[in-house]
């Protein structure tokens, strides 16, 4: 089957915009906003110091600085002067239909710029009796924060990944796995999140 | 590149029409704490789901589509097939659209269906794994086709319908008949089930009353009987622990599967010839078919 068909325009497109973030473990990140593709978005839990490695698309490792970081909705923001890659579009997980596909681009298990394809579900709280959700919300903190949930097979090493529409325009960034179901910090959230951290 | 664009984004665009489409029929079913299951209109004022999330029969509503929250009366369930059925005013939404589960085979997309909250249908992708002919469910159900998917059957995705990419709904997932697929009781066997349900509220099974393990020797096999409880048509015939079932009307038995496939369908009431081989030597009995007591192993 040629590249073209199915999801091969997409997935080449959004894969030349997520980068590797080592920091003792492995986590997926992607370049993000106007900056001039030196910011890259990642999960707060790929990141545990100041600095970070970012490996860009075409395997260069460059160093990167975490500039912004909400431990509570698990995003967090690194600069990376030297990196140069281009940032990914933003698309709107509220507009999507249940049933439409979805994929996410990140390095499950250390697969390097794995696609996992799927559906997605809701842009909701995490219902009633999934794993997470009977946890206690912190102290004036709502319990419903929304996350795009999505029928996609992930792993550990998506972490801080982009999860896409099929046009490749990225709806959320990949936080966990809650009872088997893709769960991501909704995209239209992370200006407001990464501007007030 | 605008062709393959389109065509990915047409493909998404029917996927999330079938979703649409098939969940208009489908609703959250409130029978046990915190996790609804799923359920589908499966006949005007009738709904389907799974009998192992069934833990309640009493105080059990169902979310509508719309979002409306209305009460629901039990109206029975069959363990054997993981199937439960509830009651709804009719008129109360749309009528499952059910296709023809013959028609799929490996390889065909396929969604599951759920309904958990007031947030609209849910929805998980995959391709039917495997297609074939009649089984029987380790919990006893007798199933008309087989019919697997590798479709994840989610929390409270139980009860909820397997969907075509045109829509159509070809069976209810059960996530308890085998794992890890997902197992779809195909639409002919949920007829039937729900048919028997809304008649007696269970589905009658044949019975015997006695235990027996399969056994063999150089003239051949046979099940052993290991037990035999009082009062049950197997003590009525004059059945004795230690003679060995070697044929059921004239036919070689072999294994367990034989028997309970006489024992199943509409076998309550009927006379069958058992050859029986008791200290070397072979006898008729003839044995009627008991209906196996409700409650018996029940969870």
């Amino acid at each position: 089957m040629p590249s073209e068909l199915f999801l091969g325009d997409a997935a080449a497109r959004l894969r030349a915009s997520v980068v590797a973030i080592v920091d003792g473990g492995h986590g997926a990140g992607f370049a993000w906003g106007g900056g001039g593709g030196d910011l890259f978005v990642t999960s707060a839990h790929v990141v545990s110091s100041r600095q970070a490695v970012v490996v860009t698309p075409d395997g260069r490792a460059v160093k990167g600085t975490v500039v912004g970081r909400d431990v509570d909705r698990d995003v967090a923001l690194i600069h990376a002067p030297e990196a140069r890659v281009p940032a990914v579009t933003c698309g709107d997980p509220y507009a999507l239909r249940p049933g439409a596909l979805v994929f996410a681009v990140g390095h499950p298990l250390g697969v390097k710029d794995a696609v996992s394809v799927g559906v997605f579900q809701a842009v909701r709280a995490i219902p009633l009796g999934f794993g997470m959700a009977e946890q206690r919300p912190r102290r004036g903190r709502s319990p419903f924060i929304p996350w795009v949930q999505a029928d996609v097979r992930l792993a550990p090493g998506n972490s801080g990944g982009p999860i896409a529409d099929v046009e490749g325009n990225v709806i959320g960034v990949v936080a966990m796995i809650v009872s088997g179901l893709a769960l991501a910090v909704p995209a239209p959230d992370l200006e407001r999140l990464l501007s007030n951290s | 590149m605008a062709d393959s664009r389109s065509s990915i984004a047409a493909l998404s665009d029917q996927l999330a029409d079938a979703v649409a489409a098939a969940s208009a029929s489908v609703v959250a079913v409130h029978a046990r704490p915190r996790l609804p299951s799923t359920g589908v209109h499966w006949r005007d004022g009738v709904v389907v789901t799974t009998d192992g999330t069934v833990r309640q029969e009493e105080d059990i509503t169902v979310s509508l589509p719309d979002g409306k929250r209305i009460p629901a009366t039990f109206a029975g369930r069959d363990r054997g097939t993981d199937l439960a059925v509830v009651r709804i005013p009719p008129g109360s939404l749309r009528v499952a659209e059910l296709g023809d589960p013959a028609v799929l085979r490996p390889g065909n997309l396929v969604l599951a269906l759920a309904r958990l909250d007031e947030g609209g249908a849910r929805a998980a992708f995959g391709a039917v794994s495997a297609t074939g002919g009649k089984w029987r469910a380790w919990k006893g159900g007798e199933i008309d086709r087989w019919l697997q998917s590798d479709v994840t059957i989610y929390p409270g995705f139980g009860g909820g319908p397997l969907v075509d990419s045109s829509g159509q709904i070809h069976g209810i997932n059960s996530g308890a008949l085998s794992r890890p697929l997902a197992t779809t009781i195909p639409v002919g066997t949920v007829n039937r089930v729900v048919a028997e349900l809304l008649e007696r509220g269970y589905v009658p099974r044949g019975w015997i009353g006695a235990a027996m393990q399969p056994v063999r020797d150089d003239e051949g096999g046979g099940l052993l009987l290991v037990s035999i409880e009082k009062d049950t048509p197997a003590a009525k015939a004059g059945l004795f622990l230690g003679d060995v079932i070697a044929a059921i009307d004239g036919k070689t038995l072999e294994s367990f599967d034989q028997l309970l496939d006489v024992l199943s369908g509409d076998s309550v009431g009927k006379k069958v010839r058992l050859d029986v081989v008791r200290a070397g030597k072979r006898r008729e009995i003839e044995v009627v078919i008991g209906e196996r007591p409700r409650g018996r192993g029940r969870r």
